[in-house]
């Protein structure tokens, strides 16, 4: 296991209630496997799981890509910037 | 020459007059600048009145963002010279700027339209910002639409 600090952003915040967590998560474990576990330990993200952005050390990551050990992780909505 | 490239991620009020000359070369002939404001009234789809919109930022993937557009703004218009991007964060008020591409070149014919056109649809798409929307009907988180690749 590895303990990761996951930061949040616009509704996601609002979901958890905090800009950030820190959990412990499998070594090897994938984003999707990772959007598994949240979901489960935050319910609220079900109705927003389809639609979440997920960036790894500032990057736009794939559902397929492995958590990098000490990696920055970041949840949020897709970005509405800008002017309308 | 160094091509001036200006980003800028910030919670206080910008002035357009102090960007244009940091990015004026004394080869630059042409500016374009465009601004997003925000706005009061919406009088389309959806009308309503906006009293302000709170914007909120990943910080550092939003200016390593940024730079990233600027630098895709330089390999498909090479002939580009200056580039000024700007976002505000925090609350701003209908009739104030919120965000800003700014591109010069030598000449108007040189694809600067293109390229500050492309900045701000770029923006819009990859840069993490979120704006949350108060009215006298209360607040509401505006999402965006586009879904970056990885990597993207």
């Amino acid at each position: 296991m590895q303990k990761v600090k996951i930061f949040f952003f616009a509704n996601l915040r609002d979901y958890i209630g905090s800009k950030s967590v820190e959990i412990e998560i499998p070594i090897g474990i994938t984003v999707s496997g990772l959007i598994d576990l949240l979901v489960l330990k935050f319910p609220n993200l079900e109705k927003v799981r389809d639609s979440m952005m997920v960036a790894v050390n500032r990057e736009y990551a794939a559902n397929e890509q492995v958590i990098p050990q000490g990696g920055e992780i970041a949840f949020f909505p897709p970005v509405s910037g800008g002017c309308f | 020459m160094d091509h001036p490239t200006i980003i800028s991620l910030t919670d206080a009020d910008f002035h357009l007059d102090s960007i244009l000359p940091q990015i004026t070369l004394p080869t630059t002939g042409a500016s374009v600048l465009f601004t997003g404001i925000v706005r009061e009234q919406t009088i389309n789809e959806n009308a309503r009145e906006t009293v302000y919109l709170q914007y909120e930022a990943y910080q550092p993937m939003a200016e390593t963002k940024m730079r990233q557009i600027a630098d895709e703004i330089r390999q498909k218009w090479p002939t580009i010279e200056g580039i000024a991007i700007i976002q505000r964060t925090g609350r701003v008020f209908p009739g104030t700027p919120s965000t800003l591409i700014a591109c010069t070149a030598s000449h108007r014919n040189t694809g600067i339209f293109e390229a500050a056109r492309y900045g701000i649809d770029r923006l819009k798409e990859i840069v993490p910002v979120w704006k949350k929307e108060t009215g006298p009907r209360g607040e509401e988180w505006v999402e965006g639409q586009y879904i970056p690749k990885p990597g993207e």
